[in-house]
């Protein structure tokens, strides 16, 4: 099973960079794929990312989500296309052919630009901080987070929400098991999926919210909100972090000169 | 020393007390074992030893909780608390906060007010008194459930905390892992650790414990040192786990003979998750009306060659078929008419609004008409017909483990397969479920029970199937036929 956004246990490049120079980095991708609505400019993004994540052997983490991306593509550009026209048209959702409703949805070359602008964008920033994040344990975040004055609660509910992502996956899939066992045959499809409800969810919510109970009382017993924390491994920047950090700096004042002269 | 002085505790929108009256003194270097039927009250007690009614709960607290004779309601917070108590919960997974063995276990020292070099010391020696150097850089993702509570046990003791409390630190262990928990925790006695514990594993833990406590309803019906207490036949039966004669509870009609027809056949299977062979090259044949226990230690693959015989997982090699159907080509709801499986965590299943409601969801699906009289019977063989307009999740562990046997057997499917059908309960409701599970054996269906208890296996099962590392290891015959 891919685990989503989770932290990887590895010895890559971008796993020796402190916490602050990644979350510098995601901060200055994420505004540059943003503002710009060029696709060129956003086409180089994703392949820096992808060349990045090579290089920081994340790379097999990073396509994982490959499937997702597919999906959430086609249907941002189905959407944009549907609702967005705009310019030149090309063709129709539904060919001219087809009697009575054969022309509705012109597909118009604004809207598909639009569309992938959206699709690209979106690429980059689940790229960015998929690579943020499985890189990143979650306890150094939490030290980083805790120095620019983050209070702990905040940071703690981040962590937590994504942590048990996969936990509430492996209990979805037991609960689903449990009631096929049972018999139960939802169908497949999207019926299926509406009927499969009550008995995947109401068992699913029950057991989140008994465990959200232990969590808290944990974080309260192991004393993570005392405040008062002793120093241990913590990273300072290296020159591997300033070469970033400099990397970073040309970087934003390139884009910033190219987006003056509105080239991107 | 924690002391509870006639304590009794309600809890929010409820009207019946959890701890009715409780005195119970937790002197200093000494173990306290605290055991009873589920829905006994055994967690809130240590939810009241731990200041957390007192801190984070409701309800109608009488009587005082005291440490080292000051009330535990005037500390300031659970976090000023926590320096005297550490507590491990039964549930180990929602005590994985990080996502790192050795992260998690760090991040509860880092804060204790300790020198840099000393927290690296302990997180060391830590980690290997609790077996997990070679896991430490595993996430929870992949830690099966007995190492999620071995980590949550460490990142615990790692607070270095003087008074430990356990709720039901092996629930999920097998017998290897639960005694190094055992050893573990004797070195923390020796050590000077005050330590309450809830278990109902008493054989295992008997060498360590001062006293023994037995609750029932709220109530302690007896409690002082273990030899006395046990004298009490009553008492004895709830603490330690009684099966002899299940066996010998006699068929009404025929027993299964070499002429029954063979209704599980599996041939060659092996199955494989991603890289990992859970299975291999497993040959055997199930006949009707047998009682099989399949034994072996935590990932042996016990559960994995179950979940083939309703189709959960199809092999990646060889067959399992079922009363003469191949599960390659059947349909799921075609085999939950001939294999009911009770998983585990009754907690999986249960939905609906009402016990009764929650039977009829499987004959639904099986589309069985006429389902009260169904209902009936399965809930009174599981001796919880006064439960029927009960809301499922509001039962005792006991009773919802009873529920999801009474679930399956309403779908009267002739072969029922059941995943430790006995954790968590006592003495007592073990011995009923496996002597409802017999009385289904005699009436003709075919049982299966997956367990790492050798007690169950020896003293109801008629053959044992030991399972190791995906293989059969071995297979016996208990009774001659």
């Amino acid at each position: 099973m891919a685990e989503i956004l989770q932290y990887v246990h590895k010895d890559g490049f971008f796993h020796r960079l402190t916490p602050i120079t990644k979350i510098v980095f995601i901060i200055v991708t994420s505004l540059m794929c943003i503002i710009t609505t060029n696709l060129v400019f956003l086409a180089i993004l994703v392949i820096a990312l992808l060349v990045i994540a090579y290089l920081s052997q994340l790379h097999k983490e990073v396509l994982q989500q490959t499937k997702l991306i597919l999906v959430m593509s086609v249907m941002f550009i189905i959407i944009t296309l549907i609702t967005m026209p705009n310019g030149a048209t090309f063709g129709y959702l539904i060919p001219k052919g087809i009697p009575f409703i054969g022309g509705s949805f012109p597909l118009t070359q604004g809207a598909l630009e639009i569309g992938l602008i959206l699709t690209f964008r979106f690429i980059v920033l689940i790229f960015a901080f998929q690579i943020f994040l499985i890189s990143t344990q979650p306890r150094d975040l939490v030290h980083t987070l805790e120095k620019m004055k983050m209070p702990i609660d905040y940071t703690l509910m981040f962590i937590i929400a994504l942590r048990f992502i996969p936990t509430l996956q492996v209990e979805g899939m037991r609960i689903h098991e449990a009631q096929v066992a049972r018999g139960y045959n939802p169908g497949s499809g999207f019926i299926g999926k509406i009927r499969s409800v009550a008995p995947i969810v109401v068992p699913l919510v029950s057991n989140a919210l008994l465990r959200s109970n232990v969590l808290g009382l944990t974080i309260d017993m192991r004393g993570y909100r005392i405040g008062k924390r002793t120093r241990v491994r913590e990273s300072t920047l290296q020159r591997r972090d300033y070469s970033v950090l400099f990397v970073m700096v040309v970087a934003s004042c390139g884009y910033i000169v190219l987006f003056m002269k509105q080239i991107i | 020393m924690i002391e509870l002085h006639n304590f009794s505790y309600t809890y929010p929108h409820t009207v019946q007390a959890a701890l009715n009256g409780l005195s119970l003194p937790l002197e200093k270097g000494r173990c306290v074992m605290v055991t009873g039927p589920s829905g006994a009250g055994k967690t809130t007690l240590c939810l009241a030893a731990a200041g957390i009614l007192h801190h984070e709960y409701g309800g109608k607290k009488d009587g005082r909780v005291t440490i080292d004779g000051n009330d535990i309601a005037t500390y300031a917070s659970l976090s000023e608390l926590a320096k005297t108590i550490g507590i491990v919960f039964d549930d180990a997974e929602a005590q994985m906060i990080f996502t790192t063995v050795e992260e998690e276990i760090l991040s509860a020292l880092e804060y204790r007010g300790l020198e840099a070099k000393v927290i690296e010391e302990r997180l060391a020696s830590i980690m290997a008194i609790t077996y997990l150097t070679d896991l430490m850089n595993r996430s929870p993702h992949h830690l099966s459930g007995g190492q999620k509570q071995r980590v949550a046990l460490a990142a615990t003791l790692a607070l270095g905390n003087d008074v430990l409390i356990l709720d039901e630190p092996t629930s999920e262990l097998d017998e290897h892992a639960t005694r190094r928990i055992v050893d573990i925790l004797t070195a923390l006695k020796a050590q000077g650790k005050t330590i309450l514990l809830i278990e109902h594993k008493y054989q295992h833990f008997r060498e360590m414990v001062d006293t023994l406590v037995v609750l029932e309803l709220g109530h302690i019906s007896a409690m002082g040192s273990p030899d006395d207490v046990l004298l009490d036949e009553r008492i004895r039966r709830i603490v330690v786990p009684d099966f002899s004669g299940i066996r010998e509870m006699q068929p009404a009609g025929g027993a299964k003979t070499d002429e029954s027809p063979v209704v599980v056949a599996v041939r060659h299977l092996s199955y494989a998750y991603g890289d990992t062979l859970a299975l291999q090259d497993i040959s055997l044949e199930i006949r009707a009306g047998e009682f099989v226990a399949i034994v072996g230690e935590n990932g042996s693959g016990k559960t994995t060659l179950v979940k083939h015989f309703n189709r959960l997982l199809s092999p990646t090699n060889g067959d399992v078929i079922i009363k003469g159907k191949n599960t390659r080509t059947a349909t799921i709801t075609e085999l939950a008419r001939d294999v009911g499986l009770v998983f585990q965590n009754p907690d999986h299943m249960f939905f609906a609004d009402t016990v009764k409601d929650e039977i009829e969801f499987g004959l639904k699906n099986l589309k069985i008409p006429d389902g009260g009289q169904i209902i009936d019977t399965a809930l009174r063989e599981v001796r919880l017909l006064h439960t029927k307009d009960l809301y499922p999740r509001w039962l005792s562990r006991g009773e919802r483990q009873r529920l999801a046997i009474a679930c399956v057997i309403a779908m009267s499917p002739s072969i029922i397969v059941l995943d430790e059908p006995t954790t968590g309960l006592d003495g007592n409701e073990a011995r009923l479920v496996m002597e409802i599970l017999k009385n289904l054996q005699n009436e003709g269906h075919t049982v299966i029970v997956i367990t790492h208890n050798k007690e169950i296996a020896q003293h109801c099962a008629d053959r044992i199937i030991t399972m190791e590392k995906g293989s059969v290891l071995s297979d016996t015959q208990v009774r001659g036929v």
